[in-house]
């Protein structure tokens, strides 16, 4: 019976330590502050992008006089779990909700949970599955992202006009069926197609991923010498691509366009290896997304599709956009 | 053999611990203790619970199965494409458990036969399910199921929600097996001594096949589960799933060395961590310290099961 009374013991023990680390967390809902309380469900919180955007949604809970309650699965994959903390968050009944869906199609059941709830949701970032959702008929209070269409057009309007009308492009795409890559080409496309003399040789998936982004792009220069432009749907593929223009002897006679100007691709840009990104404002996103979930929590209106600016990077401006950072 | 004693005990304060962490959590936080936040929590536990309870037939042989979380990825996009496909609920279901419980399978042949260290067999298997999964889809989720089908998840009985019914099957199945059938036992001794056991005259390479077979088996019931419930089934799925099974098996006291151990202490060992989980999110924790706590039940819970049993005369 020892054995039983000092596992006990134990874990007690660590549930005290839990309790403590539950106490000293200022976010604590279950804290008697009367204000009214707010989540923001990230997709996760190792990643830069989502930590701007955390910060953002801090401030604007503080200026709205709220309670924030920022949470995330350890892992980006993990929908179920994020799943799991929408439903406890529900239990806990905060007052809106607001969530960068881990997945577009497997977080409408749990959104379908929060209307039945009466808790207003306001999607941020990745779009919910629009068949899905009509489907099961689930409601939203709003959403808040940037414009991936429009970022697409930004870029291929900067290379018309940077080129005088005349490239000859390879496209390199993010993992197949992914919204956002799909928004970013589609753009892109559309901006282009007024201009005959620009042409695209090559378009093929790299999985936003460094190392597919030079290998395919090195299978493309193979294939095609006379390329003069490469888009990529994320910077770092871009990166990528920009190496295997360096190891084809070809660095400075191909344009690089890429997309959410991070900061190597910013460096990138001074440093004159690349040529274009675009600038997604992920604090801007947060802050957004916490003033809309708030007015839908007093039932005011929303705007249903709230854009966050995007802007274009180039190496007039990377230097100055770097430090407002 | 151990007292049987110990193992109650053991398990005793298992279940101590889990009601003082209730008991804590009512005192913190209102949200906890209703009726309608305890059945979330035996929700959530329920797909985490029913892979972890194939794992514990798995870890009381002495062996390990990395390869779970894989398994609910391939046997949930069987199934979603079965049922794509047109075929009726129970074919598609039996397809999918029918695919858990030989990729299962073939763990256990890789290990028996193959003599693979069940580690590397099951590491194995994790990339090439995972990849199997990956290929099988090309990479995307298959989603959007008929209503009939996701009740599964997402049925109620008598305002209890119906994952929670399957893994009381599943328990009570499963647990009749362990100690009712001689394969139950045989289980418990190619844990304890396997060559003894092999002496006594027992096919322990079949039986050990078999409790691979079983832990597939289990996980392919968690990808039905799963599908139902996220209404689709992703190659991504149950990513590190294994290490959340072999968590709540080892926090329920089944021993790591193998022998030992019981579905009674890995239901209250899933529960801990679901119960952890929920009351982390409600009491509004930050998600780096709920990653810290969870660590540390694990490590404490074996700890004290280690440092008791050095102690042993």
């Amino acid at each position: 019976m020892l054995h039983s009374r000092v596992r006990f013991i134990g874990i007690l023990s660590v549930s005290a330590l839990a309790a403590f680390a539950g106490a000293c967390n200022r976010d604590t809902p279950g804290a008697s502050s009367g204000k009214p309380r707010v989540a923001l469900v990230l997709k996760t919180l190792n990643n830069p992008f989502f930590i701007d955007m955390q910060r953002g949604a801090e401030r604007a809970a503080k200026d709205l006089n709220i309670d924030l309650v920022v949470q995330a699965a350890d892992r980006e994959t993990d929908v179920e779990r994020q799943m799991q903390i929408v439903e406890n968050l529900i239990q806990a009944h905060v007052g809106a909700l607001a969530l960068t869906p881990s997945g577009s199609r497997e977080v409408v059941p749990v959104v379908g949970k929060a209307n039945a709830s009466n808790i207003p949701v306001v999607i941020v970032d990745t779009r919910l599955d629009q068949k899905a959702a009509t489907d099961a008929g689930v409601k939203i209070a709003s959403f808040v992202g940037s414009d991936n269409y429009r970022g697409g057009q930004l870029v291929g309007q900067y290379l018309v006009k940077a080129s005088n009308g005349h490239a000859r492009v390879a496209i390199l795409e993010g993992i197949p069926g992914h919204e956002t890559g799909d928004s970013r080409v589609r753009g892109f496309k559309d901006a282009i197609k007024d201009s005959p003399g620009v042409t695209i040789v090559a378009s093929q998936p790299a999985n936003w991923e460094r190392d597919q982004g030079f290998n395919v792009f090195q299978n493309i220069l193979q294939a095609h010498a006379d390329i003069d432009t490469v888009f990529a749907c994320n910077d770092i593929m871009a990166l990528g691509a920009i190496e295997a223009i360096a190891a084809a002897g070809k660095a400075g006679r191909i344009r690089v366009l890429g997309f959410d100007a991070i900061d190597d691709a910013r460096r990138a840009i001074t440093e004159g290896r690349m040529t274009a990104t675009v600038a997604q404002y992920p604090d801007e996103m947060g802050r957004a997304a916490i003033e809309a979930a708030v007015k839908a929590m007093k039932g005011e209106a929303v705007a249903a599709d709230i854009g966050v600016r995007i802007g274009l990077i180039t190496k007039e401006n990377a230097a100055r956009e770097s430090e407002k950072k | 053999m151990r007292p049987r004693l110990s193992a109650s005990g053991r398990r005793l304060g298992t279940l101590a611990g889990l009601f003082a962490l209730c008991a804590l959590l009512w005192a913190l936080t209102p949200h906890f203790l209703t009726v309608s936040n305890l059945l979330n929590v035996l929700e959530q536990t329920s797909i985490n619970a029913v892979i972890a309870a194939g794992m514990t037939f798995v870890i009381i042989s002495a062996g390990i199965d990395l390869s779970v979380g894989s398994l609910v990825a391939v046997a949930g996009v069987v199934l979603a494409s079965a049922l794509h496909a047109g075929a009726p609920t129970a074919i598609a279901m039996a397809a999918s458990l029918a695919v858990g419980c030989g990729f299962g399978l073939l763990n256990g042949l890789a290990i028996t036969w193959g003599r693979l260290p069940p580690f590397i067999a099951t590491l194995g298997m994790m990339s090439i399910a995972r990849g199997c999964a990956l290929l099988f889809t090309e990479g995307r989720p298959v989603s959007g199921f008929d209503p009939a089908f996701r009740s599964i998840a997402t049925a109620r009985l008598a305002g209890i929600p119906a994952p929670v019914f399957v893994t009381t099957a599943v328990y009570v199945l499963a647990h009749a097996v362990l100690s009712e059938t001689r394969f139950g036992r045989y289980v418990y001794s190619i844990g304890g001594n396997e060559e003894a056991t092999r002496l006594s005259g027992v096919n322990v390479r079949l039986h050990k096949t078999l409790v691979y077979g079983v832990s597939g088996l289990a996980s392919a019931v968690a990808a039905v589960l799963l599908t139902a419930r996220l209404n689709s089934a992703q190659p991504i799925a149950g990513i590190m799933y294994e290490l959340d099974a072999i968590a709540a098996t080892v926090i329920g006291g089944t021993s790591l060395m193998g022998g030992e151990g019981g579905l009674g202490g890995t239901i209250i060992g899933a529960l801990i961590m679901g119960v952890l989980r929920n009351g982390l999110n409600l009491l509004g924790v930050s998600s780096f310290v709920q990653q810290i706590v969870i660590g540390l039940v694990i490590v404490v819970a074996v700890l004290i099961d280690t440092v008791l049993k050095s102690r042993k005369p």
